[in-house]
């Protein structure tokens, strides 16, 4: 198990996602069940299975400059404005750190390269290529890191950010993840019928598969005596975890999965019964839902049934490489300001699937919360954040 | 500072450091990718794995016979992985894209997919309908976290678990990663993993050629770490160290290896302490690990 107990500071975050290009309309949506999932229009879907998902509709002129042709790069700068619109960054930037997380990097360039010419092109296929045009934008000069365990990719960055911090080999890290819907990914998905042709349902009775969405999160991380306020939360702990049993498909009984939840306690210091709130990997598959519920029942024992669970793929589909920083912003803000976004699709209660899921939005304290993600490969991360409630 | 107790080294050029030119450049002569052939590994389970999955199957294996240490020693929850590469998904997306172009014609009758990309590659589609890589079984592979989960699984490591994307630089930052790991009493033992293969596209590497020098020379290594006492492992930017500039020269751009190749110079040298070095896309970052 992999895990880091140097708690750091969420300063301030950003976002571009289908539900707002920005926090606030993002977390107004969540809030208020709006549907983020539409008929994708960017690129050719008729000769697929499915063709829906989270696809972002248009996208908003940057603070500066104009948006690169990469779209993955587009969706990082866009977040990154929304970020800077809430907090400064360092006047030093030999000490300002980027890690980003993807599943796909910048695929979708290399699609492109494979019929233009051109060597940036083809450069731009490299799946670290976004996280350079980010530090080139923040002006950072500190380590730039890009991480890809696949769909737990935001989750490990914010990890390894911390770790960045604990080791003061940066001041400030900016960390997330990112990723854009493209003919590769929708057809990958669509040839191992994963997709969807209904709602996408978490942990509900009649969930049949996933959707895919296209985001970009970012956190802002400092150390304690170093982060300004105000401030979201703190990231107390994180672990991550192999499987180490299949490539495509998560261990049947979720080892790996409560390795990473137990590890992200143990390094945040604080036990299960200090857990208030769950966000969930939750992508309305039938096997992902039932293995995630069994772990979360292991690990927190009877307050299963009492700690609220959701899951925010019903609403803007899963976002791979963005889901985990997403989630990671939707727990500090329920915190904040003491709401649980609902789980969007859920209607019917699944036995195998008996966790505290609500389709609404709710009142709730949630100081103490943890997230769980999976992705291709045995890749599990968890992190405990704790919130300003 | 962390301790190596054994490096595997594969290249073009051969297994170990012996294999290693003294100078890349002039042995690889007017080629500009330096392939390597793909392992022999029996098994009906690597029957669907790519040749960048087997090659880091292979690293693995060498660097426990150079640790003199066998799979049960690395078995389990108490040996992290941290996996590194630059390019080794290169191949399988390319794969994955090609098919799709085929399959689009074999569907629609509309060569335009194939022309364009034959226009730009010429030969990249031969097969690639017969080959069906564009359906379900392959596109897990296309990720880059398939390489280190077929070697999770041949070896059973369910420990921590690390992947980063990036050249020389970002092997630096895999092993302060398992250096991390192992100082905080996470793991017993890190193995640092890293893969390039380039072969596939070397049209492409041709094309970005300003990315990187050539010769571009094909590499799988792995280090075997652990922790030992807790001394500055001095992780942060650095200049290049002596051993990033005779590894260029001897191994030729091997990318996320390099720093690997490094530390089997250095204990091939006797040296007891390596400042490794590493830099890619303008940033150059070193780590010291006793050797």
């Amino acid at each position: 198990m992999r895990r880091g107990g140097s708690s750091a500071v969420v300063v301030a975050a950003g976002v571009a996602t289908p539900l707002g290009l920005d926090l606030d309309t993002f977390w107004s949506a969540l809030c208020t069940g709006v549907d983020g999932i539409s008929t994708i229009e960017r690129f050719r879907v008729d000769d697929l299975r499915v063709g829906r998902g989270g696809e972002i509709k248009k996208l908003r002129a940057p603070r500066k400059g104009r948006l690169p042709r990469c779209r993955a790069s587009a969706l990082l700068i866009l977040a990154a404005d929304d970020l800077l619109a809430r907090a400064t960054l360092p006047a030093d930037p030999a000490r300002l750190a980027v890690v980003v997380g993807t599943a796909l990097g910048g695929v979708e360039e290399g699609e492109r390269a494979m019929v233009e010419r051109g060597a940036r092109v083809a450069a731009a296929a490299l799946y670290d290529g976004p996280a350079h045009a980010l530090a080139r934008r923040l002006s950072a000069r500190g380590p730039v890191l890009t991480v890809s365990t696949a769909c737990a990719s935001g989750a490990t960055a914010m990890g390894v950010g911390a770790d960045l911090l604990a080791a003061n080999a940066a001041d400030l890290v900016v960390a997330g993840g990112y990723d854009v819907l493209c003919r590769f990914v929708m057809r990958g998905f669509d040839a191992l019928r994963s997709l969807t042709r209904e709602r996408v349902r978490p942990f509900d009775r009649r969930r049949s598969g996933l959707l895919l969405g296209e985001a970009a999160a970012l956190v802002l991380m400092a150390r304690e005596g170093d982060a300004p306020r105000p401030r979201l939360g703190r990231l107390l702990g994180h672990a991550s975890s192999s499987d180490g049993s299949h490539v495509a498909a998560p261990d049947p009984e979720g080892r790996g999965l409560a390795h990473a939840v137990r590890g992200a306690l143990g390094a945040a210091g604080v036990g299960s019964d200090a857990v208030d709130f769950v966000s969930a990997h939750g992508t309305g598959t039938p096997l992902n839902d039932r293995i995630e519920t069994a772990v979360l029942r292991r690990v927190l024992g009877a307050r299963a049934d009492a700690v609220p669970v959701n899951s925010i793929k019903g609403a803007l589909g899963h976002t791979m490489g963005a889901a985990a920083t997403l989630e990671a912003i939707m727990c500090l803000l329920a915190s904040r300001d003491g709401v649980v976004p609902g789980t969007a699709g859920y209607e019917e209660a699944d036995p195998a699937c008996d966790l505290d899921v609500r389709a609404t939005a709710r009142a709730a304290r949630s100081r103490v919360s943890l997230s769980t993600s999976l992705g291709f490969g045995g890749c599990n991360a968890a992190l405990v954040l704790e919130g300003t409630a | 500072m962390t301790r190596v107790l054994g490096v595997g080294l594969l290249t073009a050029w051969g297994e170990g450091v012996a294999a290693l030119p003294d100078d890349a450049r002039r042995a690889a002569g007017e080629r500009r990718v330096v392939p390597m052939a793909t392992p022999a590994i029996a098994g009906e389970r690597f029957r669907r794995a790519t040749r960048e999955c087997l090659l880091g199957v292979a690293a693995v294996g060498a660097a426990l016979r150079d640790s003199a240490l066998d799979r049960a020693a690395v078995a389990g929850s108490r040996t992290a992985l941290v996996y590194v590469t630059a390019a080794a998904y290169g191949a399988s997306n390319k794969r994955f894209i090609v098919a799709e172009a085929a399959s689009q014609v074999r569907a629609n009758g509309g060569p335009d997919g194939v022309v364009a990309i034959e226009a730009q590659s010429p030969g990249a589609t031969e097969g690639a309908g017969r080959a069906k890589t564009g359906g379900a079984i392959y596109f897990p592979y296309t990720a880059p976290s398939s390489v280190p989960a077929e070697v999770a699984i041949e070896y059973g490591l369910t420990g921590g678990y690390v992947i980063l994307v990036g050249g020389a630089s970002a092997g630096v930052d895999a092993l302060w990663q398992a250096s991390t790991l192992l100082a905080a009493g996470d793991a017993d033992l890190a193995l640092v993993l890293a893969v390039e293969t380039f072969e596939e596209c070397a049209d492409l590497w041709t094309r970005g050629r300003w990315v990187t020098p050539r010769p571009l020379v094909e590499a799988a290594a792995c280090a075997v770490l652990a922790g030992a006492d807790d001394a500055d492992i001095g992780y942060g930017p650095g200049a290049a160290s002596t051993l990033e500039t005779l590894v260029t020269r001897r191994a030729g751009e091997t990318l996320a290896c390099a720093p690997l190749v490094e530390l089997a110079l250095a204990r091939a040298a006797g040296m007891p302490i390596a400042r490794v070095t590493g830099r890619w896309r303008g940033r150059r970052a070193q780590i010291a690990v006793a050797t």
